[in-house]
This record gives structure tokens, C-alpha cells and sequence, in this order.
């Protein structure tokens, strides 16, 4: 018997070695890029080996299909002549994979990730902190947009923005608000930003937390909660098959398609905008060659027709900003969140 | 009738040959992917995402889409079939809605009746199969409605039922049955909390934020848990290699399971409508439902063929009607259908209330190449289970390196995280000596899988109500599951102190 217990005790040592061999793998594949390859002059020959763009989630999302769409136009349209392969990194919405990737893949040129607002909300709020934001790494450029709607059963009694949120003013206690991501995560910023500038305490707005989009919008149409916030580009088909009224949506100009009858939160009188911006970046400390490479590159590839086929395909509209502007834009993001955040008492 | 000669459309399209072939190779891949655990039916499907494309990019738009949603839907009924084979040979889920199968699945493969456990499954999920699609094509928009307005409240008071059925899936003391179960829930509250958005117990550690992820526990709970008792254990009853024993069931096995497959078909498939519910729940309340109605109720757990029956027909009906809310309502219940709900977007087709009017043809081709996909599957699957089932005559010193391999490789393959590795030792060392002394495993997993939802649901129903607790009351189906709850509990203790004779999983 003791000697079993030795054995079963020797085969979880080696288990758990085996297990920390496995951590070390990443590091393999970045170290010193960054330093050898910098070496050339202006004619560089940057993308000199396979490169890896990360989703920070499970395949299937968002950031999951754009990671993929990227890789595939990149590719398709012959703009690297390197494999480019898309990796799923899931685990804390994005919070593991960032922490990993600033720390150990400091200035590997060839992994980049994509991210969007999660990325400024995760560094901002208090609950389920990250140590980093988007000052860690290299923003390389905007690709698409997409932007957040405040939507209510056909059946509805709230005709418009104005009248749904008089009701919020008048009784808080009385709606019950819905969306697809816990508090403090985008849906509930989408979802109390037009009551917080309308001088409701967003802290009294009752918003209760389903799993993702869809099971925001089953609660909708059951009739479990009074109106829900979520992404315009989700609502075509609801709205062409008349069971919802969307009341407002959260860009600065009208959307086009089947949202243009839509009014935008600014037109009702609420000076408020959100974009839920999707965008590639780059590690850490990223060499000035791959960043002018990719400034290039991803201008290109916005610009090219197999990239708006590729948006059309996926619903997707397109915004590219170059790494500067985009920069600004998110510093812009960035202070609109912070703000939010404050108001709602979940900033750090 | 006009939906008979829509579903006759549907076989035109299903039945066109490339699309026969597509079904096939999706029903095959399926098949090993689910039999491999880790790449469950969710990562297979989105890895098969861009192949599809590429394998149906000759082909008009509209037949294009018709044919890789059925490639795709393949895949994930071929491994909803296939997940059952790692849970009855190796005591390894391949995924969630397996796990109840472990428990008499494994039991009959070391009594040598593996082959008859396997192909019973494969029976039990290609009747479940046509059950569900039945419901799906005729029932589907007068159910998908009556889906919807299943709120938090009834929600909550559902899983409230599922957690006193738990002393149903107990060993022979209901007390530690309950104890597991609250132990599940306690482990499942570490992570960032859905309703409040407070981290709990992650001690700012990122890869706590997600929580404890169910398959690294079940696999090593049950798996590894099995290696470490095997390892121990040898010494006692060295070389007695299980035998596979007959494929075909006999008689008396179908017709004791005839019952079971019945009932976990329909139950799986009103279980598998209600988004977010799917196919692990319903694979634990019908096991727990044929162990109540079960003349034997002590012979569960000890190698019961209804024990592998039932709940590998409920997750197969399971998956069926999960397709209702997607197709009728674009809404997808499970996270895998939400990513066949990303690849029919792929194609701009959008599911939701329009579809079956807009785009026909890829509706009606899925609903019936689902038909042709589960009669594939039987086909394929009756003779592979001699051969799957050799894998356990295989001498332990070699089976037991192959089973922590797989399971290390499968929970890896789902998170790509090493933490997860640690979890799963830990969770095998701990499942090991748990089941060593008796403490049902089972329990643990579901108050796991249960915790979150029963939390967030009543969470979100009160703060609907306003704190207002009457509300699980005011709303009849709350009620009914309440007060059903609340019998379940209650009977057998009033029965007892009668001091009639009854058969219940008591203390004695």
C-alpha cells in the first residue's frame, strides 16, 4: 500500500511538472524578435515568420470572428506572405489573456490581438479589475464599429426615449432595464448612459444581467423586463418582423439600412453617444518597423473590396482610424468610461 | 397540409447528394470530436466554421449556406452521440451533458456490458432525436412563444426542484448527497458574479474572474478520480480485464429501457427549449426522474441500463429543441447554438422570426437533413461500438496513461489555460478520496452547474419584484415547481414516520 501511495504521488508530481513545462511554451515563440529584427534599415523585412492574432475569448465571439475575418482577408488578399493563424485565449473577458500578454510578450512583433470597449471598461472598474488598459499596448488601428440601441416590445407603451425615461425619472422602481453583460460591462453602460444624462441617478436604474445578447432579448419579448440595451447591428430581424420598437441608438448620425427611421439619442435631446469600436493591437514596446508595417498594411486592407465583403457578410460597418487617431480616439473612449463609471460608483 | 410538403422541399434539399455527403462527413467528424473530450460539440463546430465555407464555396449563396448548416448541424448531433462513448468506457465526460451518464455507463462497462451501454445510448439518442424533431416541426411557434414567457421567477423555482431531486442522485446517505450539493454551489460563487458585477473570491487573480470551469471539475473528479482509485486498487484484483460482452441488447434491455429513452425525450426536449437551461440539466432530472419512478431505485449507480438510457436521450432531445428558440426566435439557448447561429450569420442569413418565410429552403433542408443526419448516425455508430468498446479490454498499465493524457489534453484544448491543469490534479486527488468515502460526486457537480443559475435567476426576479419574495409564489408554474419541490422532499419523510414500508434513498 505505501508504495502505491508513492507512485500516485510521484504521477501528480509529474502531472504538475508537466503542467508548468507548458507555461513556458509562449515565451519560446517571442523571445528576441524584437530586438534582432530592428536591425534592418527602412527597407525592412518585418513579418519574417508566422504570425498569431489572439482573440481573448472562446471561439465563436465577437472578437472571435474578427480575429478570424482579419486573418483570412490578410491572407486572401496576399498582404503577408506568412501563415496567419488565430488563437482563442478565453478566461476573466479578456482580463487573463491582457495581464499574460503585457508581461511576456513584451515586444514580440509577431502577436498581435483584437479587442474593443472591454478593453477601456476592464482598466477602469472596480470589480474584476485588469492591471492594464490600452496605454499597455500598441493600439495598431480601428476596423469597425457598431453601436449600442435602447430597444422595448412592439407592444410597448414608450413611444420614444423622452417618454421611457420621464417614467425612469418619475419612478426607478417601476422598469426593469435588461442586457446581455453584468454591470459595469458594456451592455449597462449602453443601457444607463442616456438615464445618466438625462439627470437620472443611474444608480437607482434597475438593470438586471442575462447571458449575452440573446437571452437579453428572449427576456424582451416574454415580457420579463420593460426595455433592453444591446447592439443595433442585432436588431434587423426583430424589427422587420415587428416585434420590437427600438427607441433611440447611441451614434451621432443616423444608421443607415433598416435602422435609418431610428433617432439618435442626440436628436431626442440627450447628449449622449457610445461606439462599440473593434480594433487591432500590438504588444508592448512594439518595434517601430511592424507597427509602420501594420499602419500600412490594415489601411490597405480597409480600403480593399474582399474587407468590405467580409463586413457585409458579417454585419459589421466599417471604421478604420490609423494607429494615431486611433490613439486619441480611444484616449477620447477612455475619459467617457472613466466618467461613467464615476457616476455609477463602480470606477476604480 | 402545408408544413408537410414545406418538410417534403426539405428532403429534396437535404437529400441532394452533396448535402448527403456533407451530413456524412459532419455526422463523422462530429462523432470523433464528441468521442474525444475537450473538443466538445461547441469547439468542434467553430473550428469547422471556416472549412465549411471553404467547402461549399462553388455553390450559389442560398445552397451554399443550406449545405454547410448542415455539415455544421452534423457535427454537433454526431457529438452529442459521441460524447456518451468516453463517459461509459473510460468514466471520462467528454462534456457536460454527459456526465450523469458516468454514473451507470461505467458501472456497466466493468461488468461487462459495455458493448449493450454504448448501443442502448446510440438507440436512446437516434429515438430522442426524432422525438425532438417531430416537436420542432410541428410544434415550434406555439412553443417557442410559450418558452418565452419562462421568467427568473419560474426559472429559479425549476432549479429549486433540480436541487431536492438531488437526494435522488445521493449513494446511500442523503446527507452527504447534500452536502456535496452545497459544497457544488459554494465552489461555483468564486468568479466575477453576473448580477452584481462584485468579483468573489478571486483575490485579484485573472484567472479566477471566469470561475471554476465545470468540465476541469467533472473530468477530474470523475476521471482522474477513477485513475488514482484503479491505481490503489490493483493490488487487489490484478489483471481481471473487463470483457465487452454482447453489442446488441437484448430484449429484456429494451424493453427496461424502452420507458426511460420515452420519458427522457420529451423531458430533454421542454428542458432543452428554455434558453439557458440545455442538455446538462435535462440529462440530470430525467436520470433522477426514472430513479424516482424505478421499481429498483437502489439498483442506480450499480450499472442500471435506464441510468444510461434516459440521460442520453434527454441531452440528445435536448439539443433538438434548442433549435426552436434559434430558428423561430434567432435566439440561441446554448452557447452552442449560438455559435450555429454565427456561422448561418455568415451567410446572411439571419434566424429569428423571419426565417422559415424568407429563406426557406435552408430552414426546411436542416430541419430535414436532421432526420437523414440521426439515421447516419445510428448506422454509423451500431458497429463502431464493438470497436469502441475494445478500447476498455485494454490492460489497465496501458489504459490508465491514455485516460490522464485525454483528460489533460481535453480540458487544455477548452481553455488553453495551465491554471486549469492544477484545477483538474486537484479536483482528481479530491474526487479520489471523496468517492473513497462515499460522498457521491455527482451532487457536486450539479450544485455547480445549478448554483449561478438558481442565484442569478432569483436575483434577477427580485430585483424585478422589487425584494419582493411573493413573487415566486404569484406566478403559477413557480408555484407548481415549489410545491412540487417541497412534496419531493416532504412525502417520503411524512411516509416514513407512518412507519410504512417504502423504498426511498434514505439513511438507514
Amino acid at each position: 500500500m505505501k508504495k502505491r501511495w508513492a507512485c500516485s504521488l510521484l504521477s501528480a508530481a509529474l502531472l504538475l511538472t508537466l503542467t508548468a513545462c507548458g507555461q513556458g511554451n509562449p515565451q519560446t515563440n517571442g523571445g528576441g524578435t524584437g530586438t534582432s529584427t530592428s536591425t534592418a534599415a527602412h527597407h525592412s523585412s518585418y513579418p519574417e515568420k508566422p504570425l498569431v492574432v489572439v482573440a481573448p475569448s472562446g471561439a465563436g465571439g465577437g472578437w472571435d470572428k474578427t480575429a478570424r475575418s482579419l486573418a483570412k482577408v490578410l491572407v486572401e488578399n496576399k498582404q503577408i506572405d506568412q501563415p496567419v493563424t488565430v488563437e482563442n485565449k478565453p478566461g476573466g473577458g479578456g482580463v487573463v489573456f491582457l495581464s499574460e500578454y503585457v508581461t511576456k510578450d513584451k515586444g514580440n512583433d509577431y502577436r498581435l490581438f483584437v479587442n474593443s470597449p472591454p478593453l477601456l471598461i476592464n482598466h477602469r472598474k472596480k470589480e474584476g479589475n485588469s492591471p492594464f488598459g490600452y496605454e499597455d499596448v500598441t493600439p495598431l488601428a480601428q476596423l469597425t464599429k457598431d453601436f449600442g440601441a435602447i430597444v422595448v416590445p412592439a407592444d410597448s407603451p414608450y413611444e420614444n426615449l423622452k417618454q421611457l425615461l420621464e417614467e425612469l425619472k418619475a419612478d426607478p422602481a417601476k422598469l426593469t432595464m435588461a442586457g446581455g453583460s453584468a454591470p459595469g460591462s458594456m451592455d449597462h453602460l449602453i443601457a444607463v448612459l442616456p438615464a445618466a444624462k438625462y439627470g437620472i441617478d443611474p444608480k437607482a436604474v434597475k438593470y438586471v444581467s442575462y447571458d449575452g445578447g440573446g437571452e437579453a432579448m428572449a427576456a424582451l419579448l416574454g415580457g420579463n423586463a420593460d426595455a433592453i440595451a444591446t447592439d443595433a447591428s442585432s436588431l434587423g430581424e426583430y424589427l422587420k418582423a415587428g416585434r420590437i420598437r427600438v427607441l433611440g441608438v447611441s451614434s451621432d448620425q443616423r444608421l443607415g439600412g433598416h435602422l435609418a427611421d431610428i433617432p439618435t439619442f442626440k436628436e431626442q435631446g440627450i447628449d449622449a453617444s457610445f461606439t462599440i469600436w473593434r480594433g487591432v493591437f500590438g504588444p508592448p514596446e512594439m518595434s517601430a518597423e511592424a507597427v509602420a508595417f501594420w499602419d500600412k498594411t490594415l489601411e490597405q486592407l480597409a480600403a480593399s473590396d474582399s474587407w468590405q465583403a467580409e463586413l457585409q457578410r458579417n454585419a459589421w460597418e466599417s471604421e478604420y482610424r490609423n494607429a494615431t487617431e486611433f490613439k486619441t480616439f480611444l484616449a477620447e473612449q477612455d475619459r467617457q468610461i472613466n466618467e461613467l463609471l464615476q457616476s455609477l460608483g463602480m470606477a476604480k | 397540409m402545408s408544413v408537410i410538403s414545406f418538410l417534403l422541399d426539405g428532403f429534396a434539399t437535404a437529400l441532394a447528394w452533396h448535402n448527403l455527403l456533407f451530413a456524412f462527413v459532419g455526422v463523422l467528424i462530429g462523432t470523433s470530436v464528441g468521442v474525444l473530450p475537450g473538443i466538445g460539440p461547441m469547439s468542434g463546430v467553430a473550428l469547422l466554421i471556416p472549412v465549411s465555407a471553404s467547402l461549399t464555396a462553388g455553390l450559389p449563396p442560398e445552397e451554399a449556406a443550406a449545405s454547410a448548416i448542415i455539415l455544421l448541424a452534423g457535427v454537433y448531433y454526431g457529438a452529442m452521440y459521441g460524447g456518451s462513448t468516453t463517459s461509459i468506457l473510460l468514466n471520462t465526460p467528454g462534456e457536460s451533458s454527459s456526465v450523469v451518464t458516468t454514473l451507470d455507463g461505467y458501472q456497466m462497462a466493468k461488468q461487462g456490458r459495455a458493448g449493450t451501454a454504448l448501443s442502448i445510448a446510440a438507440i436512446g439518442s437516434f429515438v430522442a432525436g426524432i422525438v425532438s424533431l417531430i416537436g420542432l416541426v410541428f410544434l415550434a411557434q406555439p412553443l417557442s412563444e410559450l418558452a418565452l414567457t419562462f421568467g427568473p421567477a419560474e426559472y429559479f423555482s425549476l432549479m429549486v426542484l433540480g436541487l431536492c431531486a438531488v437526494s435522488g442522485l445521493g449513494g446511500r446517505s442523503m446527507t452527504k448527497a447534500l452536502l456535496m450539493t452545497v459544497f457544488g454551489m459554494l465552489l461555483a460563487t468564486i468568479g466575477i458574479d453576473n448580477v452584481s458585477g462584485v468579483a468573489r473570491f478571486t483575490y485579484e487573480i485573472p484567472v479566477l474572474y471566469q470561475g471554476l470551469e465545470f468540465l476541469t471539475v467533472a473530468v477530474g473528479l470523475f476521471a482522474l478520480g477513477e485513475v488514482f482509485k484503479t491505481i490503489h486498487e490493483t493490488g487487489r484484483q490484478s489483471g481481471a480485464i473487463a470483457k465487452v460482452g454482447r453489442v446488441i441488447p437484448t430484449r429484456r434491455d429494451l424493453r427496461q429501457s424502452a420507458g426511460p429513452i420515452a420519458r427522457g425525450s420529451l423531458l430533454g426536449f421542454f428542458i432543452g427549449l428554455l434558453p439557458g437551461a440545455g442538455a446538462t440539466l435535462s440529462s440530470f432530472f430525467s436520470y433522477v426522474l426514472e430513479k424516482k419512478l424505478s421499481k429498483h431505485p437502489e439498483r442506480f449507480g450499480k450499472g442500471e441500463i435506464a441510468g444510461v438510457a434516459a440521460p442520453e436521450s434527454a441531452n440528445n432531445a435536448a439539443s433538438g429543441g434548442a433549435m426552436i428558440p434559434l430558428l423561430t426566435l434567432g435566439i440561441p439557448g446554448s452557447g452552442m447554438t449560438a455559435i450555429l447561429m454565427g456561422a448561418l450569420l455568415m451567410y446572411n442569413v439571419q434566424p429569428g422570426p423571419l426565417l422559415f418565410s424568407d429563406h426557406p429552403k435552408i430552414a426546411w433542408g436542416l430541419i430535414a437533413s436532421m432526420f437523414v443526419g440521426n439515421l447516419m448516425l445510428l448506422v454509423l455508430n451500431m458497429p463502431l461500438v464493438k470497436l469502441f468498446a475494445k478500447i476498455i479490454e485494454t490492460p489497465s498499465q496501458y489504459l490508465l496513461p491514455i485516460i490522464i493524457a485525454i483528460s489533460v489534453f481535453g480540458v487544455y484544448a477548452v481553455q488553453i489555460n495551465t491554471f486549469d491543469l492544477v484545477l483538474l490534479v486537484v479536483c482528481g486527488v479530491a474526487g479520489y478520496f471523496l468517492s473513497k468515502h462515499d460522498y457521491p460526486l455527482a451532487p457536486l457537480v450539479l450544485g455547480l452547474v445549478l448554483g449561478p443559475m438558481i442565484e442569478n435567476n432569483m436575483r434577477r426576479a427580485l430585483t424585478t419584484a422589487n425584494g419582493d419574495f411573493t413573487i415566486f409564489l404569484s406566478e403559477p408554474l413557480s408555484l407548481l415547481f415549489l410545491l412540487l419541490a417541497f412534496l419531493w422532499i416532504a412525502l417520503p419523510l411524512l411516509v416514513r414516520k407512518r412507519g410504512r414500508q417504502v423504498v426511498v434513498s434514505e439513511e438507514y
